[in-house]
């Protein structure tokens, strides 16, 4: 009798496993992206493929026997050959992602070169539905102050919100919590810019004035009003324009510049060069 | 020493799903949507061990989390620290030897938390309501913490009597005597 039940909560624990990675499957691929499809196909057929090709391969006629020692030999040379290889090949890469890191940091650096600035690296992300949080590895002790700006090369991220000695809090401009002041590029009009809830890290765009003409695929730029954003900073573009009755309560839905689920590198404004030239 | 192996084994716990939930589920997600396994794990830890555990682990878990993601220091931790709490009362109703009993006290658990802690972010920060996309999100999370629950619920539940046997002293029925 227990093992009868032992079975069925085996059986009941394995389709609940399979209904969860369909379930995940099935919502990657409609999110667009088929790799995990083709990586769980991938992994599932794999040994089989090897097993096919095996019995192909010993089938065709193969190495004497009397070769066996020979190869064996070969093998246990290329084997350390091959090591000695993957070692110099490893130390390459972490040159060349150093490379690439420090290539971004400059180009970074020139793009923001009005401010002064501090680069860093995403290294947390929340663990929330909710919330669009990033941690960074650059904090007090690298002169990062609570408020102050952060970028990346294809627009604004967010603002730090809290400062630990060696790290910071961001909150994203897609964070719910977030409103920025923004202008828009060919009216040159200020509205205001919020996060929304949804994963798909869209931003709303109100306080459209009635009188302003705004077109799908215009890009909006930080105002520079608020205080944090220093102006001129690429947020997005208008994805679509939501027409109410009322005029003044239409809204937009735009497209951030930055993926912020890939982003890894930033920069923190600290100020920028109009303001040092002032003190 | 059970005691001190029990504690280990919470700190162990935290730590799988600090990784899982910063690592593993940013791919492996439904629709974009991750599981929230700590209110699962407050809600174990009360359940099987207790009210005191309960929020005091609660309480600890939120501290953490608020240091390292949070907006606002505390607000997770009272969360956590209230699901805790809650854990023993249903305990004292409801069997912790369902499947489906636990799979239900987890949903209501998230609910409140995820509830809560929206609230009480409209409140502080002024946010707009967004009432169907908090649902869903909401839907899609409930099922994803159900299904992880109703896969690892055997291995759960042993672990659960573990430590439950290092903390509750056993309490005879005396009448039947």
């Amino acid at each position: 009798m227990k093992n009868k039940f032992g079975k069925t909560n085996f059986i009941g624990v394995l389709i609940t496993t399979l209904i969860l990675v369909i379930i995940v499957v099935v919502s990657s691929v409609n999110a667009g992206s088929s790799s995990v499809f083709n990586q769980v196909v991938s992994a599932l057929f794999t040994p089989i493929q090897n097993g096919f090709a095996h019995i192909g391969y010993s089938m065709s006629g193969n190495p004497n026997i009397s070769d066996v020692d020979k190869l064996k030999q070969e093998n246990e040379q290329l084997k350390k050959e091959n090591e000695e290889l993957k070692n110099g090949q490893r130390e390459l890469e972490v040159i060349k992602k150093e490379n690439d890191t420090l290539k971004e940091y400059q180009n970074l650096k020139d793009k923001f070169s009005v401010f002064t600035t501090v680069p860093g690296m995403v290294i947390e992300r929340s663990y929330s539905n909710y919330d669009k949080i990033l941690v960074i590895n650059v904090g007090a002790a690298d002169g990062i102050k609570e408020n102050m700006a952060v970028a990346c090369g294809q627009g604004l991220v967010g603002h730090v919100i809290a400062v630990n000695e060696h790290t910071a809090k961001v909150q994203t401009i897609a964070d719910t919590a977030n409103t920025i002041s923004a202008n828009i590029s060919t009216s040159n009009q200020s509205i205001l810019v919020k996060g929304t809830i949804g994963v798909t890290q869209e931003l709303k765009a109100t306080s459209i004035p009635a009188e302003a003409t705004v077109m799908q695929g215009d890009t909006l730029t930080t105002s520079g009003l608020g205080g944090i954003y220093p102006k001129g900073i690429l947020i997005g573009t208008i994805k679509e324009i939501v027409n109410t009755k009322n005029q003044t309560d239409r809204y937009a839905t735009i497209i951030p510049s930055v993926n912020f689920n890939t982003v890894n590198t930033i920069l923190v404004i600290t100020s920028s060069t109009t303001e040092n030239k002032q003190e | 020493m059970k005691k001190f192996k029990s504690i280990l084994i919470i700190i162990l716990l935290f730590i799988i799903i600090y990784f899982l939930q910063c690592n593993f589920f940013s791919w492996f997600n439904i629709a974009g949507i991750m599981p929230n396994l700590y209110v699962v794990l407050v809600l174990f830890v009360g359940l099987f061990i207790g009210k005191k555990i309960g929020v005091v682990s609660g309480i600890i878990i939120g501290l953490i989390l608020d240091a390292l993601f949070g907006r606002d220091v505390g607000i997770t931790s009272i969360l956590l620290g209230a699901v805790g709490l809650a854990a023993e009362f249903l305990d004292r109703r409801y069997s912790k030897d369902s499947r489906i009993t636990i799979v239900i006290m987890a949903i209501a658990a998230t609910v409140f938390f995820e509830v809560a802690k929206y609230a009480i972010c409209y409140f502080m920060h002024g946010i707009e309501l967004e009432i169907m996309e908090f649902i869903r999100i909401l839907l899609i999370e409930n099922l994803f913490n159900s299904l992880l629950i109703i896969i690892v619920y055997a291995g759960m539940k042993k672990l659960g009597y573990y430590l439950e046997d290092g903390f509750k002293t056993k309490k005879f029925a005396t009448r039947y005597f």
